[in-house]
């Protein structure tokens, strides 16, 4: 109904919306697309001018690059650490959340605040100190140092995601087992993670994607054996000496990058929350 | 359920009053931790440092550009978004995309496309008579690839949450404005604009937040060349501390960004609150 009177009203300017919405869309797709089409190339097809659109494809860089077992190495370390680090982080944050949410604490209020307010800690402010004490019991390096530091800032944003899908929850469910004998954390087990699942799932993609693409600490934390690939990317990215590798970037680049898009697209809804959580309620 | 919280407030709090040690402590290269209670002379020497305020000018002139651009890009994009048609959702599913690629990842594939001789970008300006220009050689230049890439990366997250919020918006208002003869622009600043005023601020200071970190694009494209021209204050900080080895001011200036950002929070948020009562 409301598409038929809007074209009636304005016929012109809604087909102008819809033409420049799909072409700006499709400037916003493009360095994307360019990367992947990259990773396709030849080194002779890469660095010409005009640049080429039509070659023959390949898949010379990624059997260059993924041959190399540091790159392959690098990527296990990502798995193992963006896995590791979400888990300990819906387990530990998910508990916490649902204390917000159901337990009455005095300042659970200001606790709110302070979690608005941890994101915005500067995680260099973090870097320096928790490189300084894992330095101190030898503990650079290891996949351990860099699942808890990235637990660190993934913690607030599970509480908070978990605390308003536990929110959305009837009390009467837990109320019941309560009644019928059950202990707080024993009615959490059984009856609220269970129906949590949905949420627990999405939370737990949600902070797999933000330690994958993790920087800084990685950069600081490790240097040859816990080392992840946004590392290996900054590296081929900033190595200028032997000429820009852009097959290596995009190749490597792509792989990073294709199984985040496609998790993502399952959880639309939920990673917009979740990066928007906190002040728009 | 009350440990975790307690976990969560110690594994937060505890680098941070460490960091806070450090930075008001003489930096003991032989135990590698604090050393002798210095009290502020951390923060007088950082205050000395020019390389300190030319980052913090550099973070604010990315910080000025960046984010109004992309709230208002944000917006703008959203509105051409919701006319109504069949492929409008697959539209906006496709703005997930950028947001999810590894900033330095982002930087990278930037890096390649504002290349000055191989570049893409180069390539198509060069059809409206643009250019070539030499991205990242020039300091002016090299801030707007570190603008437009950031650009890129987050302007889609503004889409997303201004599609849903314009979504939202009371159509009788916009008709009843219309009945009255307010033209398009009309409609847009005196009925729109102050009916978004919640959603814009909050918006803004969730960019804030996510902006004031910025490091990553910065060290995979430019890596704050030529000269210090991009050197944001995380990359300053970042490079005094595993590159100059000097811990204890940069400890010091990670306090001052932090104490800056909590106090542009807080006053972004108060300002927020009172731009709501308003309404």
């Amino acid at each position: 109904m409301s598409t038929v009177a809007v074209r009636r009203n304005f016929p012109i300017g809604h087909y102008v919306r819809v033409v420049s919405s799909v072409i700006v869309s499709l400037l916003f797709l493009f360095p994307i697309f360019w990367m992947v089409l990259t990773s396709f190339k030849q080194q002779v097809d890469i660095f010409t001018v005009p640049p080429k659109l039509f070659f023959e494809p390949t898949f010379d860089s990624y059997i260059r690059y993924f041959q190399r077992s540091d790159i392959v190495g690098k990527l296990a370390n990502t798995v193992i650490i963006a896995s590791c680090s979400a888990l300990l982080s819906i387990v530990v944050g998910s508990m916490a959340g649902y204390a917000l949410a159901r337990i009455k604490l005095k300042g659970a209020n200001a606790f709110g605040v302070i979690i608005l307010l941890s994101r915005g800690v500067p995680p260099i402010a973090l870097a320096v100190p928790i490189f300084l004490v894992a330095r101190k019991y030898g503990l650079t390096d290891k996949h351990i140092t860099l699942i808890i530091a990235y637990a660190t800032f993934l913690i607030p944003y599970v509480m908070w995601l978990m605390r308003g899908f536990f929110l959305s929850l009837p009390r009467e469910l837990e109320e019941a087992a309560l009644i019928d004998g059950c202990s707080r954390f024993g009615a959490f087990i059984r009856i609220i993670v269970p129906l949590s699942m949905p949420g627990l799932i999405s939370t737990f993609i949600f902070s797999m994607i933000l330690s994958w693409e993790e920087l800084l600490f990685a950069l600081v934390l490790t240097n040859r054996e816990a080392t992840t690939i946004p590392v290996a990317i900054a590296g081929i990215a900033g190595d200028t000496d032997t000429g820009a590798n852009w097959g290596a970037l995009t190749a490597v680049g792509t792989a990073t990058v294709i199984p985040v898009v496609i998790f993502a697209l399952f959880i639309q809804k939920w990673l917009i929350q979740g990066l928007a959580d906190g002040t728009t309620k | 359920m009350v440990p975790a919280i307690v976990l969560m407030t110690i594994v937060l709090a505890y680098p941070l009053l460490y960091a806070a040690q450090i930075s008001f402590s003489k930096f003991d290269l032989m135990t590698f931790g604090p050393g002798k209670w210095v009290a502020f002379d951390n923060y007088w020497k950082v205050m000395r440092d020019y390389r300190f305020w030319e980052s913090m000018r550099v973070t604010l002139v990315y910080l000025a550009y960046s984010l109004p651009i992309q709230i208002v890009l944000g917006f703008g994009i959203a509105y051409l978004i919701n006319a109504p048609w069949w492929g409008r959702s697959m539209v906006r599913a496709t703005f997930i995309i950028p947001m999810v690629v590894a900033p330095v990842v982002a930087g990278g594939v930037w890096k390649m496309i504002l290349d000055p001789l191989w570049g893409i970008a180069n390539y198509f300006l060069g059809f409206f008579g643009l250019g070539p220009f030499n991205w990242f050689a020039d300091p002016n230049l090299a801030m707007a690839s570190i603008v437009i890439i950031d650009i890129w990366r987050w302007t889609p997250f503004v889409v997303l949450i201004a599609t849903a919020s314009l979504l939202s918006l009371p159509k009788d208002v916009f008709e009843a404005a219309k009945v009255d003869g307010a033209n398009w622009w009309q409609t847009l600043f005196m009925v729109a604009i102050p009916l978004l005023v919640p959603v814009l601020a909050a918006t803004f200071i969730v960019r804030w937040l996510g902006a004031v970190k910025m490091f990553d694009i910065v060290l995979a494209s430019t890596v704050g060349g030529p000269g210090t021209s991009t050197v944001v204050v995380n990359l300053y900080i970042y490079e005094e501390a595993f590159r100059g080895l000097h811990f204890a001011e940069s400890s010091a200036m990670a306090m001052i960004v932090l104490v800056l950002t909590m106090i542009v929070t807080a006053v972004l948020l108060a300002v927020s609150r009172k731009l709501e009562d308003i309404n």
